[in-house]
């Protein structure tokens, strides 16, 4: 009991000093105030945010956990013009991961909020029943495809040989509405509609949800995202509209996860945050 | 985790979900014995369903050579392996099922092929380690024997890719038992291709879900047998409806070959899933093999397939099997004949129970022309 108290008094005095060396820890997500928005997560207009570095923490609440998250820890920024807040999340990842494959999983990030302002947020996995979330999905894979890489088996597996699909038959003129029918009668993820399916304009899909296995498509619109890879990993940028509890002194919550695909991490297997406080910093 | 029973391990077990069974169950028989290997079935399955883009790798059907052969590769032996030893106890399965041996962070016990496990459709293909002139040069457990294996999903009573869905998009039809993965709402996790045992679920790298077999539904929906029992040219296999052991009917084919002939069995009982695709096993394959992929009913149901002969009622099923396009729910026999028929008593086909037999002379002095009498 008098070690652990004297490590209890002990502990404060040496965190004072740590202080004198280094910058104390961020306690909060600050926005800054930036506009126009970059949407690159290069730009320099990202430093005038401070940065905070969220720990990722297992997911311990549904099966299949993922107690040992292959990434430990992302540094967020976030900027903000008034009606949209952009995130940049930053991690390690000496492996990208942007070619899906049978076995080959992609890396992916999200950013999540409670669908509405209120004191008592909710559960930070996924939301609960009644008490929603929202969340802006980013996906290398799309990435990848936003950037130009083609709808193709041979995009994926460049040395893959096909002989003939039944919509290339030389009776469909391309474009035809035969032909549209043909090409997506063997893709009923895409006739299905089906938002993850199809090729993407942009790289980030709007998501709602109640609970872990519960997210569905959003009917939000307008969210942004760009991710870039340096080498050693990623920064992405993910710009969504301004929560509308989030003004003045207000604070509001969010979330982050992320995934690593070359431990194939997807799904429920990720590492996540707790919620983190986020304040919109005073105009410059 | 529920309680459920499973008739097939002789015991209760746990399951991710309570025991909810379907109105009717989809079920199948596979006579191995008359299994050519022609992959006719493949490929109707392939031209039907699974010609489209990210599909090119799937088999939602396909034909394997044992013991060698697998597709995706070694898919039984890695699930066997991971499961460890899998005693029985008479008709009682003591091992444990892939959902009790599920890890603590998992709902199941799987594991996820590798790209270039899809990569050859047989590895393995034809290969026996047959005697030749001189005999064989290295002696292994399996000399000199081969079957063929035809495999499509098993819409299991306790399916492996259902209970690891952590999203809810597999689901078990109540009116069929047919197994379906929504494609509007499936993720592409992949969870369900690492648990499902048989590896019957495949994911779509362009679409970003997993695609399944679908039991031909629509054709299940009008009565009629899927693409691959249609196109067989073995005629090995027989779709309908199966019941539980103690609400078996005889008048039902599916239920005399499994319950009551006890001559078809499931594939990897111990794994724990209840599939409803049954085997009559190759009776000129080692039984312990055969022990170990259809379960402690193996030796009885060979002995009762060698008596067909001399047992006209299994003989006259065996003769119903690959007759009709249509599915036959009930079905009896009048002497030489065997009848099958619909749900209402009308009658559907009608086949002698054995096939009449014409032998030619050798030589046709007329054409001047050498024939072969082929069975």
């Amino acid at each position: 009991m008098r070690t652990a108290l004297r490590c209890a008094i002990l502990a404060p005095l040496v965190g004072a000093g740590c202080s004198r060396a280094h910058p104390p820890a961020a306690v909060e997500i600050v926005i800054a105030a930036a506009s126009p928005l970059p949407s690159d997560p290069t730009d320099p207009a990202w430093e005038s945010a401070p940065e905070y570095v969220a720990a990722l923490l297992p997911q311990d609440l549904v099966e299949p956990r993922r107690l040992t998250p292959a990434t430990t820890r992302v540094r967020i920024r976030a900027l903000s013009d008034g009606a949209i807040v952009a995130f940049r999340l930053q991690w390690a990842d000496a492996t990208k991961s942007d070619l899906p494959g049978a076995s080959r999983f992609c890396d992916a990030c999200a950013v999540q909020l409670p669908a509405k302002s209120e004191p008592d947020v909710p559960a930070p996995q996924m939301g609960e029943a009644n008490r929603p979330v929202e969340i802006t999905f980013w996906s290398a894979a799309w990435q990848a495809a936003v950037d130009g890489r083609g709808d193709s088996l041979a995009d994926l597996y460049p040395n893959a040989a096909v002989d003939h699909y039944p919509f290339e038959a030389p009776s469909l003129a391309e474009g035809s509405a035969a032909w549209r029918d043909l090409s997506v009668l063997y893709a009923p993820a895409r006739a299905l509609g089906n938002p993850g399916a199809g090729p993407r304009a942009e790289p980030v899909e709007e998501l709602n949800a109640e609970g872990p296995g519960t997210i569905v498509a959003s009917d939000r619109t307008g969210s942004r995202g760009c991710g870039r890879w340096s080498g050693d990993g990623w920064s992405v940028a993910i710009a969504r509209k301004l929560p509308a509890g989030l003004s003045g002194s207000a604070r509001g919550q969010v979330a982050f996860a992320v995934w690593e695909g070359s431990h194939e991490e997807a799904g429920a297997r990720k590492g996540r945050t707790d919620w983190i406080p986020l304040a919109l910093g005073r105009k410059p | 985790m529920a309680r459920v029973s499973n008739w097939q391990i002789g015991r209760s077990m746990s399951y991710w979900y309570p025991e909810s069974r379907p109105a009717k169950q989809f079920a199948a028989v596979f006579d191995i014995n008359k299994c050519i290997a022609c992959q006719t079935c493949t490929l109707a399955c392939k031209t039907t369903w699974t010609s489209g883009k990210g599909q090119e790798y799937m088999l939602w059907n396909n034909v394997e050579s044992k013991p060698y052969g697998s597709y995706p590769l070694a898919w039984d032996l890695e699930i066997l392996r991971a499961l460890g030893p899998q005693e029985w106890r008479g008709r009682e399965y003591a091992g444990r099922t892939v959902f009790e041996a599920a890890p603590a962070e998992s709902r199941v016990l799987g594991w996820r092929p590798e790209d270039l496990d899809y990569a050859h459709p047989n590895v393995g293909e034809d290969e026996c380690a047959g005697s030749i002139e001189r005999g064989a040069h290295i002696r292994i457990p399996h000399a000199a024997w081969l079957f063929y294996l035809p495999r499509i999903c098993n819409h299991c009573t306790y399916p492996a890719c259902l209970a690891s869905c952590p999203r809810g998009s597999i689901y078990k039809r109540p009116e069929d038992g047919i197994v379906l993965v929504d494609q509007s709402r499936c993720r592409g996790y992949r969870e369900c291709v690492r648990a499902c045992p048989y590896k019957k679920v495949f994911y779509n790298p362009l679409t970003g879900t997993s695609e399944k077999c679908i039991a031909c539904f629509p054709k299940i929906e009008g009565g009629l047998q899927p693409q691959c029992f249609l196109s067989c040219i073995g005629k090995i296999r027989l779709a309908g409806w199966i019941s539980s052991p103690g609400a078996a009917r005889p008048e039902n084919p599916i239920d005399t070959l499994v319950h009551i002939k006890r001559v078809a069995l499931p594939l990897l009982p111990q794994l724990g899933l209840e599939p409803n695709v049954y085997y009559i096993p190759p009776i000129h394959s080692p039984l312990p093999f055969l022990r170990q992929l259809f379960g402690p009913g193996a030796d009885a149901a060979v002995r009762a397939y060698q008596e067909a002969p001399r047992d006209p009622d299994l003989a006259g099923l065996l003769a119903l099997i690959g007759s009709t396009e249509r599915i036959v729910p009930s079905w009896k026999r009048d002497g030489e004949t065997v009848i099958g028929m619909a749900g209402d008593g009308t009658e559907i086909v009608r086949v002698p129970l054995r096939e009449p037999v014409y032998i030619r002379d050798a030589f046709d002095a007329k054409y001047n022309v050498a024939r072969v009498n082929c069975p």
